[in-house]
């Protein structure tokens, strides 16, 4: 069946120059960005980046990673050996088999894709995504029935099946060949692999990175105003979208039915890359906000025509969606991104955040105080104060929550115990001020900015080994997003540090004495942005409390609606996220919430009604020092 | 959580820092051993406090520097003596520990005294003028008293310092030695010590300087003052700043408290320390006052007793510093209970001044809601879980008694049922806040109910507990706290039983209404008779109340009695005491009440409409003789283990089954008072 087999190396060519098309399209989109750095290695990586870290992600779920393994493994395995044999005209009957074998295995992951797809979670998109499962199957099917025709004695019957065959395959071929370029579903493919080789994040491949990228204020760097501020490679990630809700599942703010969706915010972002209304999304709407009433462009301010205001200060910056999205985008790099150009260029921030910026301006803490009544909570413990010329092993650096007559229970607990160690340890007297974690994640960079630079003047003025500190959002700000300013310090929460007394015996703890259960709530920004699970589970284990572990926990635990300022713009929902929290904590039926950070404990100890009391670590650990003689 | 900023925040009183504003004042304690000195006792009363989280501690109120103010019949605390300085050393230890600071009063209190005991000295004041409150006759004191007196102030201070103590607060309030000098009332001399205000100031003045030169500038020197003597012929708001005015300008003292009222005569006493009836923080506007023309600190104590009201003076800028005196007599863990915001759990001080009552009877500091006040070697602030067996414990009754034996020993870890027959808890407590001026009685149950509540006791109420309610619990221990009931049989001549009188329990809860013309017979002298008058008068009766002893409200204290006689005579309540009463019969539509003179014999009548009758309360112990016979104790306490603190050595028997102990607290036995109920339950049930 000669012809049939030249009409296949036609449809192929034709194919690849619609796909080279589409593609020469859609990076003249991407290069309406702003540049960035272009790391061709990146492409040498994306192998590696594929099977591994993706693999990692995907593998969670294992009905779709075995699914789509099969599909795209077959897919690709496919049109590589049609490449050849066709592509190339060498119309050899082996690779036929080959080739055959590799649509078989498309064919089948395409049934399961179907399957899924018949009751399909509310997280799945709609709409185009519908018909992957039979496009994929066509083109499948189509390359296994050209496959026998070629390969079988050519009768009339081969002959009658090799024209619907080849249109089959023709269609199936569209929606992969046209997929980049009319924005189709396959468009994932492309845009994935390519996002795969120029990651906005890098360093994500060979480690955690969470610090957010500085901006050059004197150069009027303000952010994103309109999708062509981002970097080119943002908005080629954005594209690299499947769709499959992973985020909007995790969302917290979703789940309480404020206005975010991390998926629809994604698919906003590429509708205003590529021009249009968000009019064809088919997935589930930001909660509240009806779809279609919104359009975007490049060159067209996101606020408010793409995504209204409490879409963005519903984010509680956890980074719950960046840990599931099986593409590794990277929602919270672009709310933020959003957020700096609202706040620096407007101003305009709701609920009490405009307020708290102001504070943080004039008296470097959130909440107004008189910076020198930080360390009030520590007056009687007689705790030494941090003198310049005087080595300490430790800084003790408190935070916020100091100036909270709840946290300062966890701070004299954990002085308790550091003094049990025998710690060498001081407090900054009063010049502790706010690291400025809640400026910058409610987009105030200038004032991040200032209060970096003061903070790094003022620990030059001492000399420590280490900083310590039971706040997670100070410890993320000072490790991650002070290099950036030139502040370079050794930190480690608090649980991190007894952990290691514990282990090494410098911290003698007995059993607790309170026998309650305990399951323990890991915070965002000390599990998610900086990767400790381990320490305060195994300070736990060392005091006798097996954990009651929650529906998620670890790295992907469940925010508590602290972070990102997010209590502060104080967006409304359908119900409050530490409820939801508070609901997954007494499906334990512990009757300890452990928590480890300062944000936490007021969300958690904020929610009304019969819960678990909450307690820190710090707290729990105390109760376990030896009584002394 | 509300927040309290300003009540937590730090203070420096010259170079002492204080954790949070709130102070424990001086007040007459009466636990030092003999001779004045303080021991396990008194430093475990302290000590409780620190541990609560008190910012500062001033102990020893009125204790005197010098041999010839007396101090053993209320066992104060002896400055006199160098054998002082190494208990006191021992208490600023233990305080510090806890990050507490400590300071004691020191004074010399002149006519404010009694002269018999001891060593029946000659009581000194300025110009020999008798001390009413205290029958304190007195001398004129001679220069060179007034020098060594000066003397021993300094000698004094010395000894405080060196018992590592944080500071020394001098007493010119109260009519010390000091204040008799300043106050025209006391002061007729016509040398160089009295006349013109600046010669009125000069022993204070030159105190002040002994005591600075003794210890030093860095050491914390105080002053407490009267903000107002509420005399004629006293010392007056203005003339009391232009003294503080002055005071503050010698540089030699670190802060100044002030207290509203003098103290001389039974009713202004009563203002001291403000009981129920007064408003809250009634003198603040006094210590106010004294700020404003002073650049030091000020204190204030009397009736600041929460957290929301603290925080608002301190806000507002009226004082500094908060005395919460009777606060932590009430509950020593109030501090720590606001700074953790547990503000519910805290027991609150309702003004029943049952502590300062004793106090002016010579007797031990002792708290009407707190059994562990100043029993700490003993009795638990803070109930521990038993590692013992987890038992089944019911309580019958819901008055004091009832609710601190439910409260301990659901504290314990045990599973408690509380059967009350009324709809509410509170028993008797709850009809004594019936009376006039006595409503914050039920502060007392109010904390009981949201303690029982929040620690998950079982309770059943609006339904009699019977024997068969009882053992269907399958009880491990049953507490009986039954109380009482009206004790209107005792004489049949009363006509109780054929209705010709009321008890006062009628009145106060309203079952009988005021009549129009009212004899109120008091056989008890203790709060009900008169707040049944008081109660009768306020709703327009015409009353005559009739006591057999000595004189009306007899039995109650020294702070509580002028604010019934404050209010019987300006109501024209009658006041008859030293009458029996004898029968009560009907003439018409009159009720004839024949009253007898306990000194004459002589017979009286009164022509009334209602007889209104208190005689206390019988037991009410049915359900103890139905339950004793069946109990493995047969219903008895040892004694010799209760008072001792002890467990009670039935807890070690074998209660399987259908067996229980069974245990009485309070009235149900025979008739004591709130603390006493309380008092009974908590040395009991801290051991089940």
């Amino acid at each position: 069946m000669q012809w049939v087999q030249i009409a296949i190396t036609i449809v192929f060519w034709v194919a690849v120059a619609t796909l080279a098309v589409g593609l020469i399209r859609r990076i003249r989109l991407w290069r309406n960005g702003r540049d960035a750095p272009v790391d061709w290695g990146g492409l040498l990586a994306i192998p590696r980046r594929y099977l591994v870290d993706i693999h990692h992600v995907v593998a969670r779920d294992s009905y779709i990673a075995n699914t789509h393994m099969a599909v795209a493994g077959g897919a690709l395995a496919a049109l590589a050996l049609v490449a050849i044999n066709y592509g190339l005209a060498l119309y050899q009957p082996w690779l036929d088999w080959l080739t055959l074998a590799a649509a078989a295995v498309m064919l089948v992951g395409s049934y399961f894709i179907w399957a899924r797809r018949r009751n399909p979670p509310a997280r799945l998109s709609k709409g185009p995504w519908s018909r992957l499962p039979f496009t994929l199957a066509g083109f499948a099917a189509g390359v296994i029935g050209l496959m026998l025709v070629t390969l079988v004695p050519p009768s009339a019957t081969t002959t009658m099946l090799a024209l619907p065959l080849l249109l089959l395959l023709i269609a199936g071929s569209a929606e992969l060949a046209l997929g980049i370029g009319a924005g189709g579903p396959m468009k994932h493919a492309v845009a994935g692999l390519l996002h795969l080789g120029f990651h906005p994040r890098k360093q994500r491949f060979t480690g955690r990175s969470v610090d957010l990228r500085p901006l050059d204020l004197d150069a009027g760097d303000f952010g994103v105003g309109k999708p062509a501020d981002f970097r080119w490679n943002q908005l080629l990630s954005f594209d690299a979208c499947v769709q499959c809700g992973k985020c909007e599942a995790a969302c917290p703010a979703f789940a309480a039915g404020q206005p975010l969706n991390p998926k629809k915010l994604i698919q906003d972002l590429v509708v205003g890359l590529a021009s249009g209304s968000d009019a064809k999304f088919a997935g589930s709407p930001y909660p509240g906000i009806p779809i279609g009433e919104h359009a975007g462009a490049p060159d067209k301010a996101v606020v408010p025509f793409l995504i209204e205001p409490a879409t963005l200060w519903s984010c509680t910056t956890c980074r719950a969606c960046v840990e599931e999205c099986p593409m590794l985008i990277e929602h919270v790099d672009a709310i933020i991104d959003l957020r700096r150009n609202l706040t620096l260029t407007t101003g305009e921030l709701p609920g009490t955040a405009s307020e708290t910026l102001a504070n943080l301006r004039e008296t470097g803490t959130t909440g107004g105080h008189d910076v020198a009544a930080r360390q009030h909570w520590a007056v009687d413990l007689d705790v030494k104060q941090a003198q310049p010329g005087t080595l300490v092993d430790v800084l003790l650096v408190v935070g916020e929550g100091a100036f909270d007559t709840r946290y300062q229970r966890t701070l004299r607990a954990l002085v308790k115990s550091l003094k049990a160690a025998k710690i060498d340890f001081a407090v900054l007297g009063d010049s502790e001020f706010d690291t400025g974690d809640t400026a910058r994640r409610l987009g105030d960079e200038a004032t991040f900015q200032m209060l970096a630079q003061r903070n790094i003047a003022n620990f030059a003025r001492f000399q420590f080994r280490r900083i310590v500190t039971p706040d997670p959002h100070v410890l993320n700000s000072l490790k991650n997003d002070y290099p950036a300013l030139g502040g370079h310090f050794a930190v480690l929460h608090h649980s991190t540090l007894l952990a290691q007394l514990a282990k090494s015996g410098q911290l003698q703890l007995g059993p607790t004495p309170d026998r309650r259960a305990v399951t323990y709530h890991d915070p965002c920004y000390l599990g998610r942005y900086n990767g400790e699970i381990d320490a305060p589970r195994d300070l736990l284990k060392a005091i006798g409390i097996e954990v009651r572990e929650m529906e998620r926990s670890g790295l992907r635990g469940r925010c508590c609606g602290g972070g990102g300022g997010a209590p502060l713009t104080d967006i409304p929902g359908r119900q409050r996220i530490p409820d939801i929290r508070i609901g997954d904590a007494k499906a334990t039926g512990a009757a300890i919430v452990a928590v480890g950070c300062p944000q936490c404990t007021a969300m958690l100890e904020g929610v009304v009604g019969e819960r678990p009391e909450v307690l820190d670590i710090a707290e729990l650990v105390a109760q376990s020092l030896p009584v002394p003689a | 959580m509300a927040s309290y900023p300003h009540l937590m925040a730090p203070i420096t009183l010259n170079k002492l820092t204080l954790r949070n504003r709130v102070v424990s004042t001086a007040h007459a304690e009466v636990y030092a051993e003999p001779g004045g000195l303080p021991g396990d006792r008194y430093i475990r009363y302290y000590e409780e406090k620190a541990k609560g989280g008190v910012g500062l501690a001033i102990c020893g109120g009125s204790s005197p520097v010098s041999i010839d103010s007396p101090q053993g019949w209320w066992k104060s605390v002896n400055l006199s003596n160098d054998r002082i300085i190494d208990p006191l050393a021992r208490l600023s230890e233990t305080m510090h520990r806890h990050g507490a600071k400590i300071m004691i009063q020191a004074t010399h209190m002149g006519r404010r005294n009694a002269f018999h005991g001891e060593n029946w000295p000659h009581l000194m004041t300025p110009s020999g003028i008798r001390e009413p409150v205290h029958r304190g006759n007195a001398k004129i004191i001679e220069i060179e008293e007034i020098k060594r007196i000066i003397k021993d102030f300094g000698v004094a201070a010395r000894r405080v310092k060196a018992a590592g103590m944080d500071g020394i607060e001098i007493s010119a309030a109260h009519q010390h030695l000091i204040d008799q000098f300043w106050s025209p009332r006391s002061n007729f001399r016509t040398d160089e010590w009295g006349g013109s205000l600046e010669n009125r100031m000069r022993f204070g003045r030159e105190v002040l300087s002994e005591v600075r030169e003794a210890v030093g500038p860095d050491f914390v020197v105080g002053l407490r003052m009267c903000g107002d003597e509420f005399h004629e012929d006293g010392l007056d708001h203005e003339t009391l700043k232009e003294i503080a005015h002055a005071m503050g300008e010698t540089r030699l003292v670190d802060y100044i408290s002030v207290v509203g009222s003098g103290a001389d005569t039974h009713n202004t006493l009563a203002n001291c320390m403000p009981p129920m009836a007064l408003p809250p923080e009634p003198f603040v506007h006094l210590a106010a006052g004294i700020k404003s023309v002073v650049d030091i600190p000020v204190m204030h104590a009397q009736s600041i007793r929460d957290a929301g009201q603290a925080e608002r003076l301190l806000a507002a800028g009226m004082i500094d510093l908060v005395g919460m005196t009777r606060a932590q007599i009430a509950d020593p863990y109030m501090v720590e209970k606001i700074r953790d915001g547990r503000e519910d759990e805290i027991k609150q001080c309702v003004g029943a001044n049952y502590c300062i009552d004793r106090q002016y009877n010579g007797l031990d500091v002792l708290c009407v809601q707190n059994a562990a006040t100043s029993r700490e070697a003993t009795m638990p602030h803070i109930i521990t879980k038993s590692t013992g067996p987890r038992r089944k414990v019911v309580v019958v009754g819901g008055g004091p008694g009832g609710l601190e034996a439910a409260r301990v020993a659901r504290s314990r870890g045990h599973d408690v049922v509380l059967f009350e027959r009324g709809d509410a808890v509170g028993g008797q407590i709850n009809l004594a806040a019936k009376a006039p001026q006595r409503e914050q009685m039920a502060g007392i149950v109010r904390w009981f109910d949201m303690e029982t509540r929040r620690l998950g006791v079982d309770r059943r109420m609006g339904r009699e507990a019977t024997p068969e309610m009882i053992l269907g619990e399958q009880p491990d221990i049953v507490v009986l706290a039954t109380g009482g009931s009206s004790n209107m049989g005792q004489v049949p001549g009363w006509g109780f039983e054929e209705g010709l009188s009321v008890s006062s329990w009628d009145i106060l809860s309203g079952k009988a209404e005021p009549g129009k013309n009212v004899l109120v017979y008091d056989v008890m002298s203790a709060h009900t008779g008169s707040g049944t008058a008081d109660f009768l008068a306020t709703r327009g009766s015409t009353v005559e109340i009739v006591t057999p002893d000595v004189k009306v409200a007899d039995d109650v204290g020294g702070t509580t009695f002028p604010i019934f006689y404050r209010r019987l005579y300006a109501l024209d309540v009658v006041m008859t005491p030293n009458y029996w009463l004898d029968r009560v019969y009907r003439e018409g539509n009159k009720l004839i009440a024949v009253i007898r003179n306990e000194y004459t014999e002589g017979l009286e009548e009164r022509s009334v409409d209602q007889v209104v009758i208190e005689n206390g309360i019988l037991p009410n112990d049915g359900l103890y003789w139905d339950l004793k016979e069946r109990s493995v104790n047969f219903g008895q306490t040892d004694n010799a283990t209760l008072f001792a603190a002890e467990p009670q050595p039935a807890l070690s028997e074998d209660l399987s089954g259908d067996k229980f102990l069974l245990y009485r607290v309070g009235d149900c036995i025979s008739q004591h008072n709130i603390h006493g109920a309380i008092y009974d339950a908590l040395r009991l049930c801290k051991d089940f």
